[in-house]
């Protein structure tokens, strides 16, 4: 690894978050998470819906408090949103009101970056995710994969070297969910100088973590229960998850999830 | 047929149905002949509206710009009328502008407060909540009373009328802007003053669209009642004036040319909202 890449970009020590619940019971989202995450690394979150994960990648975003732990990240600990890390969200968070291009240079012009660097800015990641022809439509004439290629580019253009993506591509069709994992690993491959952004991307399917992981944390009732690196080379293909390594992984990931089970059920039936 | 055909078709209707009106309000004045006083038909006949009511207008023109009053012994003219009913109209105008500016602008500043802080929401909340539930109408004397007769009391008045609709128009539209537009700006680092002026604001226009119609419908009503009570000049003015000699003719004049008013401003505050929602789906716009 190289001397100028931090080692502890992300950095959680005993994080746990509780909600009380309107029946006055409290419950615990999060329970004693903690991990270091390198810079420029990939990590995929996966775990069934009501895991947890959601709630952890919030703390991260600084949108949520912690109720316990701390939460670091480039060496700062977290104590509310900032510029330096981006998310992509799970529901469509581009402003209907603003024409795409605008939306892409919000982050930078929220921080008084000059309109004609800002606007190159913006133009650069929209063709990067493919859509330099859209730059002065409204958002509500573009499509649903086309509003996550914009909400990427607003991520990537806004510059912070921390992303999470929240469960991006899950409404999404299984071609266009496809081309934006691509989208995305290209961004996150070619773009910029030096070292990659790290990136956090919480999914429920296990398929698209391993194909984009450099590890995988899986998640279960608040609790982290397993920490899988993904070493199989990149640029990943179809076949890449038909390796036996990738493919013990995935049954591992299928155990955590509680769906091994399922094997041998028709078998079994009369 | 063409949607374009059809809204031609359609406009037929709407001008079938506006002359069928103007017909029957003059069946009306021929078939009912009773008079409110001797030479004052309780139903006015246009060709009575046009000529006679329309020129006396001009005992309303306080005189000026070379052309003299009734009052200074002048005869009746078409000019002075037309002047006199300009004249009215503007003061009218002017206090409606007014009220409706520093209403609109009140509201929505403390509309807006509620959400901007916990301290801000307490300062605001409960002040509002009482004053919203003074009924307009009643405040009437009161405002006269404080305010005597004198322009800034009708403007004031106007303004609580118009302010307290932007108010809660304001206050529902923010609680129902969608949080992942907040979060997503806060996440791109946009200040709180940012939020409000790039995500709050823009957000709420299709719902405050409902509010600021309804409180220029409020406004029109809220300026006639402040001036039927001892202003001076206005429409307010010239139709309470009317009433007391039974002029009923004049009142309606009047009261038309308020429904030219009324539907210029609805469809120019309209067209504006319009334009300003560009963006949004078309359901939104109309």
């Amino acid at each position: 690894m190289p001397a100028n890449v931090n080692s502890r970009m992300i950095e959680l020590a005993h994080v746990g978050r509780s909600f009380r619940r309107a029946d006055g019971a409290t419950v615990n989202a999060i329970d004693d998470v903690s991990f270091v995450i390198p810079e420029g690394q990939f990590v995929c979150f996966v775990g069934a819906s009501g895991c947890g994960k959601s709630t952890l990648l919030q703390m991260l975003a600084g949108l949520l408090e912690p109720s316990q732990g701390d939460v670091v990240v480039g060496d700062k600990a977290v104590t509310g949103p900032g510029p330096d890390r981006g998310v992509v969200f799970q529901k469509d968070s581009v402003f209907p009101w603003m024409r795409v291009i605008d939306n892409v240079e919000y982050g930078l012009k929220c921080r008084g970056a000059p309109a004609a660097e800002r606007r190159e800015i913006a133009r650069t990641y929209l063709r990067h995710v493919g859509l330099p022809h859209v730059e002065r439509a409204w958002p509500r004439e573009l499509s649903g994969g086309m509003l996550k290629r914009v909400a990427i580019a607003t991520v990537f253009a806004n510059g912070g070297r921390v992303l999470m993506l929240d469960e991006p591509f899950g409404a999404l069709d299984y071609v266009t969910r496809r081309q934006l994992q691509d989208v995305l690993l290209n961004l996150w491959n070619a773009d910029g100088v030096g070292t990659r952004r790290t990136v956090i991307f919480v999914t429920h399917d296990v398929d698209e973590a391993l194909s984009l992981a450099d590890r995988v944390m899986v998640f279960r009732a608040g609790v982290k229960v397993d920490d899988i690196p993904v070493a199989v080379a990149r640029p990943r293909t179809t076949d890449s998850l038909l390796l036996p390594e990738m493919v013990e992984i995935k049954r591992t990931l299928l155990r955590h999830l509680g769906l091994d089970h399922r094997v041998g059920v028709d078998e079994a039936a009369p | 047929m063409t949607s374009n055909a059809r809204i031609v078709g359609d406009r037929w209707v709407s001008l079938g149905v506006f002359a069928a009106i103007v017909a029957i309000w003059q069946i009306l004045s021929i078939v009912y002949t009773a008079e409110a006083a001797p030479g004052e038909p309780m139903v006015a006949g246009w060709q009575v509206l046009f000529t006679k009511t329309f020129l006396s207008m001009s005992d309303y023109w306080p005189g000026g710009l070379g052309v003299p009053s009734v009052a200074e012994g002048a005869p009746r003219s078409y000019l002075a009328a037309a002047l006199s009913l300009a004249d009215h109209s503007l003061q009218t105008i002017v206090r409606l502008a007014l009220g409706l500016l520093a209403g609109g602008t009140i509201g929505l500043t403390l509309g807006l407060a509620v959400s901007w802080s916990r301290w801000t929401r307490r300062l605001v909340d409960l002040p509002t909540q009482f004053l919203r539930t003074l009924p307009l109408l009643a405040m009437v004397p009161l405002f006269q009373l404080w305010f005597g007769t004198n322009f800034i009391g009708e403007v004031l008045f106007v303004a609580y009328g118009v302010g307290v609709i932007v108010f809660a128009g304001a206050v529902n539209a923010v609680s129902n802007v969608p949080q992942i537009y907040i979060d997503n700006a806060r996440a791109l680092g946009a200040t709180r003053f940012a939020i409000y002026k790039t995500v709050i604001l823009p957000a709420i226009l299709p719902e405050m669209r409902s509010s600021v119609l309804l409180s220029l419908g409020a406004g029109w009503g809220a300026v006639l009642g402040a001036e039927y009570l001892g202003a001076q000049s206005g429409l307010g003015f010239v139709i309470v004036y009317a009433q007391q000699f039974a002029y009923l003719d004049r009142m309606f004049l009047v009261a038309l040319l308020f429904v030219v008013y009324t539907s210029i401003s609805y469809s120019a505050v309209s067209r504006l909202t319009a334009r300003m929602l560009e963006w949004a789906p078309p359901s939104q716009r109309n």
